[in-house]
């Protein structure tokens, strides 16, 4: 018998997860012109009615399949560019101009709309249940008023992986070191219904970036949760020389195809006090820029990794099985989630030895890097945008 | 309906080890709240709750009750000291079996 070890590839579900997904911020819909979104395989289509409501439906009429995100908004209405055909945000067509009379049967799938913190969200759910409310993430305070900066907005898109992949992240405590050069001193995880909550409590790395968030004097203290399969709220509070920034960060996805999903995040200054709201939009377009450098270290992980269901795992690694026991829930039918997948568990990562090793590994970057500099080698690397990244 | 399957008998194992094995029953010393729990170092814990040790946890409770605060929450301070005198007296074995 071999002690070889193999990677379980596993089979991917066929089905999209149940839940609340958003497609972007509300405005970005808001001009009566009808939009495209990518999403579950096909496409759909978005457009605001008169009473300023925002609509989703599947983006193909049910007549002879055209394309409605080329269409028009005619009133109330998505109208169809193939035979005007006008389709109501219920769902129902609600004329044909050409015709005597509209046929019973004709009723598109529509995704029941909310918006919340000025960001669309839709409930998807391949059982067509009707959307639960309760589970909606929580209105943010402040948020869209002038105590914080406007969202930012930004689009990533990860052709060849699944989604389940950024999921994954939550409980990655070492990859936070590895990947985005910071150094995690605190790591805890809290699954509990259809929520999945890192705690984690991180400095910059000196020995990457010299300044700013790679600075050992920056303290990052994060609660990332999933609300459902696809949408996370992270609260940050950065730290640095004794100037408190607090930042509302927003990751969500949508998936595209069985291996393939677009990734969304936005974020949210509360304006410190005494700054001037220049400088606070400021401050949210270099940390959004900063995350944004962030997540695609990560795509860059996931487009090249292979896809494993027996990962193997190490003292210092986080949950992943009672992670993905967790994302289950949302891959079954609401009458077979079972009570393991969304009981309480709660598990504390021991950063101990790790940042034992890290820290010798950073001092010993650094002494080599100064070796260099005093040999006049020193090419002025690492130069660029200092990294940051929480949540994910 | 199937979600993500394991193509290897031996994934199934894995999972069994990773999510139940090892898991040793503590006593809340304040309520009736009973979790299983794992320690594979002195830093780490690992606290599996069911519903009805939730439901027995006044701890919980009152978080939830609490108006202002996030709908999420880190731990019970009651259950981590009655882990934590669990562990004094001997009951939770502390160490990892080949990272498990």
């Amino acid at each position: 018998m071999s002690d070889t070890r193999f990677l379980d590839a596993g089979t991917p579900p066929e089905r999209f997860a149940r839940g609340w997904h958003c497609l972007g911020l509300a405005k970005d819909f808001s001009d009566g012109k009808p939009h495209a979104v990518e999403a579950f395989g096909g496409k759909l289509v978005v457009w605001q009615d008169t009473q300023g409501g925002l609509n989703v439906l599947d983006g193909y009429c049910r007549h002879m399949g055209g394309d409605l995100t080329q269409g028009t908004v005619k009133g109330d209405e998505i109208a169809c560019p193939f035979h005007d055909w006008r389709w109501g945000g219920d769902g129902k067509c609600k004329a044909i101009p050409y015709a005597r009379r509209v046929p019973l049967r004709a009723r598109t799938q529509k995704y029941p709309t909310v918006v919340r913190n000025g960001q669309l969200l839709i409930w998807h759910d391949v059982e067509n249940s009707a959307p639960d409310m309760d589970i909606l993430p929580p209105e943010l305070p402040g948020i869209g008023t002038d105590e914080y900066t406007d969202w930012t907005w930004e689009v990533l898109d990860v052709p060849g992986a699944h989604c389940r992949e950024i999921i994954d992240n939550v409980v990655d405590m070492a990859h936070f070191f590895y990947i985005h050069f910071a150094f995690p001193t605190h790591f805890k995880n809290v699954f509990e219904g259809q929520t999945a909550t890192q705690y984690m409590n991180s400095t910059g790395r000196p020995d990457k970036a010299g300044e700013g968030y790679g600075d050992e004097n920056s303290i990052l203290k994060s609660v990332a949760t999933y609300y459902g399969p696809s949408y996370m709220i992270n609260w940050i509070t950065s730290e640095y020389k004794g100037f408190i920034t607090e930042i509302l960060l927003i990751n969500c996805h949508v998936p595209t195809s069985q291996n393939s999903f677009k990734l969304q995040f936005g974020l949210a200054v509360k304006k410190p006090e005494g700054v001037d709201d220049a400088t606070a939009e400021y401050i949210g377009k270099k940390m959004t820029k900063m995350f944004g450098e962030g997540f695609m270290q990560d795509v860059h992980i996931w487009l090249n990794k292979a896809p494993v269901q027996n990962p193997l795992l190490c003292e210092e690694d986080g949950p992943v099985y009672q992670l993905r026991r967790w994302y289950e829930q949302f891959y079954v039918d609401k009458a077979d989630v079972t009570p393991e997948m969304t009981d309480r568990f709660e598990f504390e990562v021991d950063t101990t030895k790790a940042n034992e090793y890290w820290r010798a590994e950073v001092a010993e970057n650094l002494a080599k890097k100064k070796a260099e500099d005093d040999a006049g080698a020193g090419e002025g690397a690492d130069a660029g945008t200092p990294p940051i990244m929480t949540g994910t | 309906m199937a979600s993500f399957v394991p193509t290897d008998p031996h994934t199934l194992e894995d999972q069994r080890l990773y999510t139940r094995a090892r898991l040793v029953e503590v006593s809340c010393l304040d309520c009736l709240a009973t979790v299983g729990v794992k320690k594979n170092s002195e830093h780490h814990t690992s606290i599996q709750w069911s519903s009805d040790a939730l439901r027995h946890c006044p701890e919980f409770a009152r978080m939830a009750a609490r108006p202002e605060g996030r709908d999420v929450h880190e731990g019970c301070p009651r259950m981590v000291a009655s882990i934590e005198a669990a562990v004094r007296e001997g009951k939770i074995p502390i160490g990892a079996e080949d990272g498990y």
